[in-house]
């Protein structure tokens, strides 16, 4: 009470112009008007769900889906249920940004790289490359990819090209490891390659602080790379003798039959080549200007003292510049793996089976409410996914 | 001697040139694309690459594509199929975007007035002119009416009297063109709209309206409205206020960690069952709410990130001089903010811009649209379909490139960057 009376005399302000009073209030206010539109906004949904009796039950999940999918990479039935489509589709989605980043990101590293080139001639196709492909939408960019594919020769006469990559307007097909009849011998080769890759990542490592701290030249990629090879072949030969086969083959795609299907290796179909094609050039020309500024923001200092230390340009680039640069290259580079994850959402207007194409079809056919509740959920898990990573990376460089 | 061991310079008449090969064009040639052999390198290969892109693009821009594709669209793209009978029956309705066309010139006049030459005047004019001589296309009389062409011309002297009108009237201030444009913007979509009961004016239902005209009033009406939403967004987010703050990264991270294509298509289902069943809730209406909305979220980041690198000392300094609050962010730190982040909301609004050619997710029929329609339609049209998309993207790229262009201009006349 003492407090209120404090506060309703201090100092003669008027109470209304208390700096604390007046945040509490628009605190209260804002919160009211908050509360107010979506309690406004539900109350309207639940009664047009009612009176139209939309259902808002998850339970069609386990029904089964009928519809088929396109592209996949796992095993899928028609006969297989809602909820496991709904994964085919997420991993699609996956797949696809996970491509399109790795691709987008060599590409737009490239670009940049040439952007800053002192080739005048270069630079400037550098530079139309960017203004172009960053100024004009994508979905027109698919578009025209996907005019370009849908007009190819069909498969039984497509562009063969050195006799292993075939393409024509189902898809691109190209040579592909398989595994072999054994499954686990297959496996076992599998882990065994991923612990020569550790191990040649760690040779590497080591060498390389040896190199800094020694002067010694020690070749550190080159020793790497070749411990790896060596405990890949040696795993190689040792499955090859247990097993007496080999743990993986290479499949080349074949036409065959009247229509000239083609048939092993890896065919991407025409809906995700476009898909990648449209979003790597698209993003890649973004990426460009990203690595071009980081390059520029270090010091031209480094980079002439590098040169006056006898480094190579190549060397000097990759040992000096870039590593400074990546500090400032690598939060919009992650809102750019973040914009082409979200992107891959155009698959809707291409015919390739994404999350927002599959929850399109389902709409059809069961609730939306319930579909789009996942629809959120799942890109709202992706993006959390990206920005962790870049925190992780922020915090990384920022303690370092 | 003396006088052999040192000898004295010559003099200066008779002073060598410097090497042909270091100045001049060979110079130039010789420091910018021969400077080393693996540039060399470059150049040769880049070039002949160069070359023969050129040879076969142009082979085909010539003599292989199919132009009439795009002639046979021809007012389509820039309307969509607003003016057919089915839309507008009974009546020509094509003066009407028209009309609209002849006020933004005038507004256009106006801002050359105001600007008194420079960048304005050079827009203005370029863009009157261009307009004007689509008078001159070479399409017969009834496919593109005397009357269709006399308004085109019509924006030349509409220019001028927006010129005119800035400069020997009182309305030639910054604040006149600002409350006229928004003025614009509501009488061209009332024209359009149509109001019912007047003769000539007679309605045209949204869903009718399309092309680029639609393009750019979603592009402008998200961005004239995501500004504001998104510097309250931002100043929510920076706030200490602790229910303020969370409503706004909510809101923020959910429009951003969807895709505006996702949100499209879900409103298409959510947004009239969260009104009431007598509001009209339009596909444009939907559209541009959720352009808006999406646009405002990457605004206030962009904002955001402006407030953040303004020195505290500002602010400080303000309140030491006894601004109120609101004063202190509206006169000295969004000001200074929004300088500051001039190309990453410059950036923002050509992302917007692109982004409404994903309105056909909801049925609307832009320019992409159109062209997407056409071809997928006609199957004789199937092989002309890269004509039709590299004219849509031309389109696009002259205002994306124009945006980009402008704010480049903007930021050097600021000074952003020289302090």
């Amino acid at each position: 009470m003492t407090e209120l009376a404090r506060i309703l005399t201090y100092q003669g302000i008027p109470v209304w112009r208390h700096t604390r009073v007046i945040q509490w209030a628009a605190q209260i206010l804002s919160a009211i008007v908050v509360v107010a539109l979506v309690a406004w906004f539900f109350a309207n949904v639940a009664n047009a769900v009612q009176e139209r009796g939309i259902s808002y039950s998850f339970s069609f999940l386990s029904r089964e889906y009928h519809t088929p999918i396109g592209d996949t990479f796992v095993p899928y039935e028609p006969s297989d249920t809602y909820l496991y489509a709904f994964g085919v589709a997420a991993l699609n989605t996956l797949v696809v940004a996970v491509a399109g980043v790795i691709l987008a990101t060599l590409l737009g590293i490239f670009i940049g790289v040439i952007r800053l080139s002192g080739n005048w001639l270069v630079s400037r196709l550098a530079l139309a490359y960017i203004e172009f492909f960053r100024n004009v939408p994508l979905l027109v960019q698919l578009l025209f990819w996907f005019f370009i594919m849908l007009v190819l020769p069909p498969e039984r006469d497509g562009y063969v090209i050195a006799g292993q990559l075939y393409v024509n307007n189902a898809g691109v097909s190209f040579p592909w490891p398989t595994g072999t009849g054994q499954p686990i011998a297959t496996l076992i080769w599998l882990i065994l390659a991923v612990v020569a890759i550790i191990a040649g990542f760690v040779v590497s490592r080591r060498l390389s602080r040896r190199e800094v701290e020694t002067g010694r030249t020690s070749y550190p990629v080159l020793l790497g790379c070749a411990a790896a090879v060596a405990i890949g072949a040696l795993g190689w030969l040792l499955v090859n003798a247990f097993a007496g086969d080999a743990p993986l083959a290479i499949s080349t795609p074949e036409p065959q039959g009247r229509f000239a299907r083609i048939d092993g290796g890896f065919t991407a179909r025409a809906g995700m080549i476009v898909l990648l094609i449209g979003l790597v050039m698209y993003t890649a020309s973004f990426i460009a200007e990203i690595v071009r500024a980081g390059i520029q923001s270090v010091g031209r200092g480094q980079t002439e003292a590098s040169r006056a230390l006898g480094l190579s340009q190549l060397n000097t680039l990759r040992q000096v510049t870039f590593p400074q640069a990546l500090r400032v290259i690598i939060p919009p580079w992650i809102s750019q793996c973040l914009n082409l994850t979200k992107n891959s959402s155009l698959g809707l207007a291409i015919g390739f089976t994404e999350l927002t194409s599959v929850a399109q079809t389902m709409t059809q056919l069961a609730p939306p409410i319930p579909i789009f509740i996942m629809l959120m959920a799942a890109y709202l898990a992706m993006s959390l996914t990206w920005s962790l990573i870049g925190n992780l990376y922020n915090r990384r460089i920022r303690f370092s | 001697m003396a006088t052999e061991s040192n000898p004295a310079p010559p003099p200066l008449s008779s002073a060598l040139p410097p090497p042909r090969m270091s100045v001049g064009a060979a110079g130039w040639i010789r420091a910018n694309l021969f400077s080393t052999w693996l540039s060399g390198l470059l150049t040769v290969t880049s070039g002949a690459v160069l070359v023969l892109a050129l040879w076969y693009g142009l082979d085909w821009v010539l003599l292989d594509a199919e132009w009439t594709v795009v002639t046979t669209l021809g007012g389509q793209f820039i309307i969509g199929s607003y003016n057919s009978e089915q839309a507008c029956p009974g009546q020509n309705c094509f003066w009407r975007p028209q009309a609209a066309l002849l006020l933004v010139t005038l507004l256009l006049g106006m801002g050359w007035g105001v600007a008194a030459g420079g960048l304005a005047k050079r827009i203005a004019l370029i863009a009157a002119i261009a307009i004007a001589l689509l008078a001159f296309l070479p399409y017969s009389l009834d496919k593109m009416g005397l009357d269709v062409r006399l308004l085109l011309i019509a924006n030349l002297p509409a220019l001028l009297a927006g010129w005119a009108l800035a400069r020997y009237t009182a309305l030639g201030t910054a604040r006149w063109i600002v409350i006229l444009s928004v003025a614009v913007f509501l009488i061209t979509l009332v024209l359009l709209r149509g109001v019912p009961g007047v003769p000539g004016l007679q309605p045209v239902l949204v869903q009718n309206w399309g092309g680029l005209t639609l393009n750019l009033v979603l592009a402008v009406a998200g961005i004239v409205l995501s500004l504001p939403i998104g510097i309250a967004l931002a100043l929510g987010r920076r706030s200490n206020l602790p229910v303020v703050k969370s409503l706004c990264v909510t809101f923020i991270e959910v429009f951003r960690g969807v895709p505006l294509i996702t949100l499209l298509f879900m409103s298409q289902h959510l947004l009239p069952l969260a009104f009431p069943q007598n509001f009209p809730v339009n596909p444009l209406f939907r559209a541009a709410v959720v352009i808006t909305l999406f646009s405002a979220a990457y605004m206030a980041e962009n904002i955001r990130g402006g407030l953040q690198a303004l020195h505290p000392g500002q602010a400080e300094a303000a309140r030491a001089l006894g601004l109120p609050g609101w004063q202190t962010t509206l006169l000295i730190s969004l000001p200074q903010a929004i300088r500051n982040v001039i190309p990453a909301i410059v950036g923002q609004f050509i992302g917007l811009f692109k982004d409404t050619s994903l309105v056909y997710i909801i049925g609307m029929v832009d320019i992409v649209r159109v062209g997407y329609r056409f071809v997928s339609g006609n199957t004789q049209y199937l092989d002309n379909a890269p004509e039709v998309f590299i004219f849509i993207s031309l389109v696009f790229w002259v205002f994306t490139y124009g945006m980009s262009y402008v704010s480049r201009h903007i930021e050097r006349q600021l000074g952003v960057g020289e302090r």
